[in-house]
């Protein structure tokens, strides 16, 4: 499904990404982990069109996606949630998640614009919002929601397009540890119903070890360990970008 | 816009009409001024209350809606069809002027509107065949939907009646997915781009809208002036009703009529208390100076305008005189929102 080869990001000088290559299946939920500045929002961002990669190939479904807006990608079944979350002054918190569905394509514009939106508001409440918690906040300017409400409106949105793959900049960093666990279960859920691939960056460990199929370790750029959780913990290699010598 | 408030809207305006029979010929001026100058704000609010596109073409862009309405009725076609052709003419001017928004941002896309409100007053005085250059183009009355209304009451119905239709309009249009996204490329363009929302197309849509809107209200002040010339399309018209949106509140419906109101009727206002006390060109002078020191007083000390200072008046009101028991975690949760918007 996702395949990048080769994939090189450079701002100036520096390489913020060198060479990575990765394969992503449909209905697998891979981990990108390691340390900090090894590349992996880079990566991440390069896949969902925020920068070109200076080389290298990435294609979704043997599409070339190289250089696709994030818009074109989006029409395409490519979502992504972001690492910091917008704080938005007057949307509510259902008013994002429908901007998130509306990208995927199909504009009910004229629709809405002639009988209005309820009976949608309550179908997109039950399917999305009640699942994360966020039923009761749906009427809620987002700026005036939690740290963790936010987070979740931000997954919510990006899976309101009902993307076939969704890159997840580290979702729970900043949350706390129960609604940590219960968005990661949301997003296996989501995976279970759906059936799309998920790449998702985090530094928790103990969410990522109980949530991914599969784990891919970044350091410096490039990819060092690709392979099952547990082999990760115990990779040489691996210990010695985490723990040092 | 809920039901409820449709139903207002439409009653406040079916009262309008009720009354205009007695108001006399100054009254129905008056309303239809006034009425006309909402349209128009409510346009530029669009823009820039809610898709945070700074412009200052507008009183350009209602002397496109003007002349295009009055070519249009001087062929002999209906004030409808001149009013609907004025729209769609202005539209596209609109798009035109908002192409530059897909690569510049804020103030530096405002500076372009500028260099677009100069061009088109250029272009008022230079393309003769359309606008009689200098001098004017005279615009013949026309027949509204076949009916002659061509009087001052008639005016304030189709202007009343055409200012109700455009606040309903643009309240749904903003429950829509293009104005969730409006609300979202104004609020942050990097996050709706990230979002995945089609950014420049988005923005043109805005500038179709507002130019639309723009030109019947511009097409409108054609027919009920009878003339379109280029001095009344300059940039102090512009001022004017980026004036008229600060002053109203910038992203608030009401908020277009309130500001259209009041920089209409201020003018009217100081030139009676003028005649008073005898002192007309004096008080007519200080007109420009009144506008700009209340557009500073509105952005230091009340950014949302006349209209967030009515709704929180009338929720003072309603807390200190209202049943305490059931109304305080409500209004306790309005005045924690209200704070936190200031």
């Amino acid at each position: 499904m996702l395949k990048a080869r080769d994939v090189t990001v450079r701002f100036g000088g520096v390489v913020a990404v060198g060479g990575m290559s990765i394969d992503v299946h449909a209905g697998e939920i891979v981990g990108l982990i390691g340390p900090n500045g090894a590349g992996k929002t880079t990566f991440i961002n390069a896949v969902s069109g925020t920068y070109v990669p200076t080389q290298g190939t990435i294609s979704w479904r043997d599409e070339d996606i190289v250089g696709h807006s994030p818009s074109r990608l989006a029409r395409i079944g490519v979502g992504r949630t972001f690492q910091n979350v917008a704080s938005l002054n007057d949307l509510t918190v259902l008013d994002v998640v429908k901007v998130g569905r509306s990208v995927h394509g199909h504009s009910r514009g004229l629709r809405e614009f002639l009988c209005g939106s309820r009976a949608d508001d309550e179908a997109l409440t039950e399917r999305l919002l009640e699942p994360l918690g966020l039923a009761d906040h749906r009427h809620s300017p987002l700026q005036m929601l939690s740290y963790g409400h936010r987070k979740a409106v931000d997954i919510a949105r990006a899976l309101a397009s009902e993307p076939d793959l969704l890159l997840l900049d580290e979702p729970v960093a900043g949350v706390a540890p129960a609604e940590a666990f219960a968005l990661a279960g949301f997003v296996k859920q989501v995976r279970d119903l759906l059936g799309c691939a998920v790449v998702m960056v985090e530094h928790k460990m103990d969410v990522v070890m109980s949530t991914c199929d599969r784990v891919v370790v970044m350091a410096e750029g490039c990819k060092i360990f690709d392979g099952s959780g547990e082999a990760a913990q115990s990779d040489a290699e691996v210990r010695r970008v985490y723990l040092g010598d | 816009m809920s039901l409820r408030q449709i139903i207002i809207l439409i009653t406040v305006a079916l009262a309008v009409m009720v009354v205009l029979p007695g108001l006399g010929r100054y009254g129905a001026y008056i309303v239809y001024v006034v009425a006309i100058a909402s349209i128009g704000a409510l346009a530029l609010n669009l823009l820039i209350g809610y898709c945070g596109q700074i412009s200052f073409c507008h009183g350009g862009l209602l002397g496109v809606g003007a002349y295009a309405a009055g070519n249009i009725g001087n062929a002999g076609q209906d004030m409808v069809v001149a009013l609907v052709g004025a729209g769609i003419v202005t539209a596209f001017v609109s798009v035109m002027i908002g192409l530059p928004a897909l690569r510049l941002r804020g103030l530096y896309f405002a500076i372009s509107t500028l260099a677009a409100q100069f061009i088109l007053e250029y272009l008022f005085r230079l393309i003769e065949p359309w606008t009689h250059g200098v001098s004017g183009l005279l615009i013949q009355p026309a027949p509204f939907f076949g009916l002659d209304l061509s009087n001052d009451r008639g005016y304030a119905a189709i202007a009343v009646g055409l200012l109700v239709m455009s606040l309903i309009a643009v309240s749904r249009l903003l429950r829509t997915d293009l104005g969730r996204r409006f609300i979202l490329i104004r609020d942050s363009e990097i996050v709706a781009r990230g979002m995945g929302v089609n950014v420049a197309r988005t923005k043109l849509w805005a500038f179709a809208i507002s130019g639309f809107l723009a030109g019947m209200s511009g097409g409108l002040l054609a027919f009920t002036s009878r003339i379109a010339a280029p001095e009344a399309f300059e940039i102090a018209l512009s001022v004017d009703y980026v004036a008229m949106i600060i002053v109203g509140g910038l992203g608030s419906l009401p908020g277009a009529v309130i500001g259209a109101g009041f920089v209409v009727l201020l003018p009217e206002v100081a030139q009676r208390i003028g005649e008073t006390f005898g002192a007309a060109t004096q008080t007519a002078a200080l007109r420009e100076m009144v506008f700009g020191l209340l557009i500073i007083l509105f952005l230091i000390h009340e950014p949302r305008g006349l209209n967030s200072l009515a709704s929180r008046a009338v929720r003072r009101l309603r807390r200190t005189s209202g049943p305490l028991s059931n109304n305080k975690r409500s209004s306790a949760s309005d005045l924690e929102m209200t704070q936190a918007r200031l």
